[in-house]
């Protein structure tokens, strides 16, 4: 195995010339050279066909009629309902269907936001600096993990019935402000991304520890931090089981709102899957937002100086 | 905070020698704010993270141990002491140790090949391929399909009679599977369900590692004749290390964990008329919100995190032993920085 | 994006998420103080599950009669999930004014009878004696207010029996069926005999039907657990499993596959209450052939029902249990039967001519309140139901479903039943 040089790195700052208008795609295509192979679209083809089926299979059940579900010989061509079947879920007066989404809108962004932000700070503690008792704490944070929540919901609405803050939406978004998880992931992501050349780089120049975390933390955890804003965003967004014991029926979560579609003896999948793909929108969207962030790292490059 | 102008490198007790030689300027009164500045300021990252986890993290797990050695009534929230009773009660149902081979074997099936193929799909979307964006986000589509929507797709897949498959099985002339009766195949089909669902997160995960990798080194060992597989086995998976080690900790700890699958796999919820696909947190669940049970769950909840540990350490020291860390930027190991060159 | 906005980006996420965390800390949750001016405005939240026919109509009837009251109808999608909330939040705050429970969790919710109001003397008396009985404590307290109960007659498909040989109008099957377990065994054979396939939908639903004709199943009032010395559970287990089982399409209801064969003929009659006749009609909407007959083995027997209870520490119990004795008022009563099917549990109700002259569109015109109104009559055994009742009733179905499905054959399963009962 040949040695491997020092890594060359850049970090792409203001003060170069033409760095906002060095294109990403270039910049890997010249390196990367040859572009992917038949083989690689083909494979992802099947990947992706398998993510698509179930959605499709929804929107045919969700286009159709209370019977579409149960019919052996169902056409795999849409029936005409789709639209009717969602108006029927939005405008289901049981179903607060603008607000629930406002409310999952509103405490999904505030949980992913504040995961995303502890996260980086901590992680990158965890990752980068130097203290004593590290090793133990991040042993014991990792370890938390390892408890199951089924249980959790038990204290947890004791202590918000306490405070009086059942009902409100607040005791969604605390409960879930910190995640073990998203520490893990940062630390692990940092420690592996920044080199300590480029932190020592920093402290040579004369920055102190705040500013070395702002300018090369931040900026390196830029692709990690968008994952984790994504994921924590889609399980805050799915999460049923909590918002459905602390929140009052008035002012609910939308998987909450939705599962109320299924209260009945006998359930219309048609309108049930139509709710369902229909709070799958506002994810999708996200995931256009968020996808940019992940398409290149930024440390690519040479190291300065 | 300002900048201080020190040109000492870090040297707190616990850092790495500095590399190369520089002399120590002398001690003034900025270089004792910069001592503070390393020396306590790591705990003000971690500490918005630890004192809101106390509240809303600990305290629930805390409570969780100390209800475990109680006979809890939950609507009078209170419990009369019995030691470890629950604990005892426990390892001597046959229910448990069912569910707790059921929970290896759908760990098992599922987090391998689930792993495996993250790493591939991470490995061809890190390559050059147009629309990445659209690529990259269809891969965690999976991920974001409500509970409720998985579970009545793939029942339907799954059913005895009338399911998707089975009706495939029939029509090339095999045997229908008895999804739901036999416990093999109903792991192999919550494994199914629980790959369905986490693979594409897996492969994002991995992808944000690899796209962190500086692209000289795939350059240089082109240059030097490596080809694809090569430079994944030496480049690739070295420099993924600490992030292979996040996978497959968060892996085993999910999966030992797998809940939302079984659950949903047929509509009791119960893990089948002979436990054929319960699983331990499943179990959990029906003591502790079915019985309202809450002692006896809270105890079956500490075995389990006993097992995990267990099985997570293991797999921590597998992985490490497995994963060379030549190419990685983590932590310098004293053996290791011999290596290195500047 | 490049880096710098991106961070100020961050920090602008960052800093709109501590503000929102602080307000929505501020804002706290409104709680009622309690007042006891009679026309002070108050709004009193109902919370039921699945489909209690309480209509917004109905409830403006009430808001009209009372205008100071403001009614908020929560509903929770089943019973299972109402039932975490319940028992979550009983004795503590976040419990609805007033709560339905369902009978298969309200002998749970009977333990703790001292933290639920007590239904006003007025009402004592408007129910069937053993759908009161059933919310009564040990103090003789009354702490439920009846809303529903299940009757069961059998519906059948009336194309399918024809085609089998079998009579097939209502009446001659009412003839037919009438008599004893026995009875409805033979007539199953009958028909699998004559065509190949099950009569019966589901062996677990016999087993209720069976186990809901015995009074003391599983443990006596005392508290003593008998249910694996029972004979009448043991003959019970042995009937379903020796007779049920091989003409059963399926084990257990509920299923994705069971909801699709009302429609596709796999089976062709079942045990049904009042309630089931909405799941036949909702699964099987382009079938012309299901009817009902007016009868059942044994005479009767009840599946299902639910109470309304008001907690004790609410914020306005005066005015939630004059509500709640409205709810389940014969007038109302009558209504409900007619919005969702609920077969009313007031004496008085049942001979309401609203439910006495209803008739089913679906089921060929039956006259379903009459149908259900002489089953009724015909129950004449209440099991005794405690707190732990379906634990041991969801074990023995479990034992059934095991020889259902081929695990473990009839004596084998019957012995994990009684280990498992054992650990209990």
């Amino acid at each position: 195995m040949t040695s491997l040089s020092s890594p060359p790195l850049a970090i792409i700052e203001e003060g170069i010339p033409n760095a906002k208008r060095r294109q990403r795609g270039d910049r890997t295509t010249k390196i990367r050279g040859m572009r992917a192979g038949t083989w690689v679209y083909i494979g992802l083809g099947v990947v992706i066909v398998s993510a698509i089926f179930p959605y499709y299979w929804s929107f045919l059940i969700g286009s159709g009629d209370a019977s579409t579900i149960n019919d052996p010989d169902m056409s795999w061509l849409p029936g005409g309902n789709f639209i009717a079947n969602a108006l029927s879920v939005v405008n289901d007066p049981a179903v607060n269907f603008w607000l629930a989404l406002w409310n999952s809108i509103f405490s999904s962004t505030v949980i992913a936001a504040s995961v995303v932000v502890f996260s980086t700070l901590a992680g990158w503690a965890f990752a980068k600096l130097r203290f004593r008792g590290r090793g133990w704490l991040l042993a014991f944070i990792v370890a938390t993990l390892a408890v199951p929540t089924q249980l959790g919901v038990v204290p947890l609405y004791i202590l918000f019935a306490d405070l009086g803050w059942t009902g409100n939406i607040g005791a969604i978004i605390i409960p879930a402000l910190t995640s073990a998880f998203g520490v893990f992931w940062m630390t692990q992501y940092l420690s592996q991304s920044v080199p300590d050349e480029l932190i020592e780089a920093a402290r040579v120049d004369g920055a102190s520890m705040i500013r070395t975390f702002w300018t090369v933390g931040v900026v390196a955890a830029r692709p990690a931090a968008a994952m984790l804003f994504l994921f924590t965003f889609v399980n805050a967004w799915n999460n049923f089981f909590w918002p459905f014991i602390v929140l009052d029926r008035q002012s609910p979560t939308l998987p909450v709102a939705l599962s109320l579609l299924q209260s009945n003896y006998f359930v219309d999948y048609s309108i049930v899957l139509a709710g369902v793909l229909l709070a799958t929108i506002p994810l999708l969207i996200l995931f256009a937002f968020a996808g940019r962030q992940l398409v290149n790292g930024i440390m690519a490059g040479a190291v300065k100086g | 905070m300002t900048a201080t102008d020190t040109r000492r490198p870090p040297t707190s007790s616990d850092s790495p020698p500095p590399r190369g030689e520089r002399a120590p300027r002398v001690l003034s009164f900025s270089h004792k704010l910069s001592r503070w500045d390393l020396k306590f300021s790591p705990y003000l990252y971690i500490s918005p993270f630890f004192i809101l986890f106390a509240i809303v993290g600990l305290f629930p797990i805390a409570f969780t141990a100390v209800i475990s050695f109680q006979e809890w009534d939950l609507v009078r929230n209170s419990g009369t002491f019995v030691g470890f009773d629950q604990y005892i009660w426990i390892l001597g149902q046959p229910q448990f140790w069912t569910a707790l081979r059921n929970t290896f074997s759908i760990f098992l099936l599922s987090s391998v090949p689930q792993l495996i193929l993250a790493i591939f799909i991470a490995a061809m979307l890190d390559r050059n391929i147009r629309a990445k964006t659209f690529w990259r986000m269809s891969v965690l589509l999976p991920f974001v399909m409500a509970p409720v929507a998985v579970a009545l797709i793939f029942s339907n897949m799954f059913g005895d009679n009338h399911g998707l498959v089975n009706n495939v099985l029939t029509n090339i002339g095999l045997n229908p599977i008895p999804w739901h009766k036999d416990p093999f195949w109903s792991h192999i089909a919550i494994a199914t369900m629980v790959n369905f669902r986490w693979t594409g997160y897996n492969a994002l995960i991995l992808l944000a590692a690899m796209q962190a990798v500086p692209r000289e080194y795939y350059e240089a060992a082109t240059v030097d004749g490596a080809n694809a597989f090569r430079q994944f086995w030496s480049i690739t998976l070295p420099s993924l290390r600490p992030t292979l080690i996040f996978v497959i900790i968060t892996a085993t700890i999910g999966g030992l964990q797998i809940f939302d699958e079984p659950r949903m796999f047929d509509n009791t919820g119960e893990g089948g008329p002979a436990q054929q696909w319960l699983t331990i947190t499943l179990y959990l669940y029906n003591i502790g919100w079915g019985e309202f049970n809450f002692g006896r769950a809270a105890a079956l909840a500490w075995i389990l995190f006993i097992i995990i540990l267990l099985i997570g350490l293991i797999n921590l020291f597998i992985t490490r032993r497995l994963v060379r860390d030549e190419g990685g930027r983590g932590e310098i190991t004293p053996r290791r920085r011999k290596r290195v060159q500047r | 994006m490049n880096s710098r906005a991106f961070r100020r980006g961050a920090v602008a996420v960052a800093a709109f998420s501590a503000s929102a965390i602080v307000l929505a800390g501020c804002a706290g949750s409104s709680g009622d103080t309690p007042s006891s001016d009679p026309n002070e405005e108050i709004t009193l939240t109902l919370a039921t599950f699945n489909n209690f026919g309480y209509t917004d109509e109905l409830l403006q009837e009430y808001m009209d009669e009372n205008p100071n009251v403001t009614i908020v109808h929560n509903k929770a999608a089943e019973s299972g999930d109402a039932r975490a909330n319940y028992f979550q939040k009983l004795g503590k705050e976040g419990l609805a004014d007033i709560e339905a429970v369902e009978i298969d969790w309200f002998a749970e919710a009977m333990q703790y009878s001292d933290l639920l109001a007590e239904v006003p003397e007025s009402a004592k008396g408007r129910w069937l004696d053993w759908k009161e009985a059933g919310a009564t404590d040990g103090d003789g307290r009354l702490v439920g207010f009846g809303t529903d109960i299940g009757p069961q007659a059998i519906c059948y498909r009336a194309d399918l029996f024809e085609a089998a040989g079998l009579a097939s109008t209502p009446d001659e099957v009412a003839t037919l069926f009438d008599g004893d377990w026995s009875n409805f065994f033979d007539v199953a054979d009958q028909y699998k005999t004559a065509t190949g396939k099950p009569m019966i939908d589901a062996a677990n639903s016999v087993l209720q039907g069976i186990v809901n004709q015995i009074e003391y199943t599983y443990t006596e009032p005392d508290g003593t657990v008998i249910a694996t010395e029972n004979p009448e559970i043991e003959d019970a287990y042995n009937l379903v499993v020796e007779r049920a089982v091989p003409n059963s399409a399926y084990s257990g209801q509920w299923s994705d596959d069971w909801n699709a064969s009302m429609a596709n003929g796999e089976f062709a009659a079942m045990l049904c209450p009042g309630w089931m006749l909405g799941v036949i009609s909702g699964n099987a909407p382009d079938v012309t052939g299901w009817e009902v007959a007016d009868v059942f083995p044994n005479g009767g027997a009840n599946w299902g029902g639910s109470y309304l209870t008001v907690p004790a520490n609410g914020a306005n119990v005066d005015a939630a249990l004059a509500l709640a004795d409205w709810l389940t008022a014969p007038e109302q009563q009558a209504k409900t039967f007619v919005n969702a099917g609920q077969f009313p549990s007031a004496i008085e109700a049942q001979s309401d001519p609203a439910i006495t002259d209803s008739t089913n569109e679906y089921f060929n015109n039956a006259p379903t309140g009459e149908i259900f109104a002489a089953r009724s009559e015909a129950i004449t055994v209440t099991p005794f139901k405690d707190a732990n009742y379906f634990k041991y009733h969801d074990a023995l179905q479990n034992a059934v479903n095991r020889v259902f499905d081929g695990l473990e054959d009839q004596t084998t399963s019957w012995n994990t039943w009684v280990a498992e009962v054992e650990a209990f």
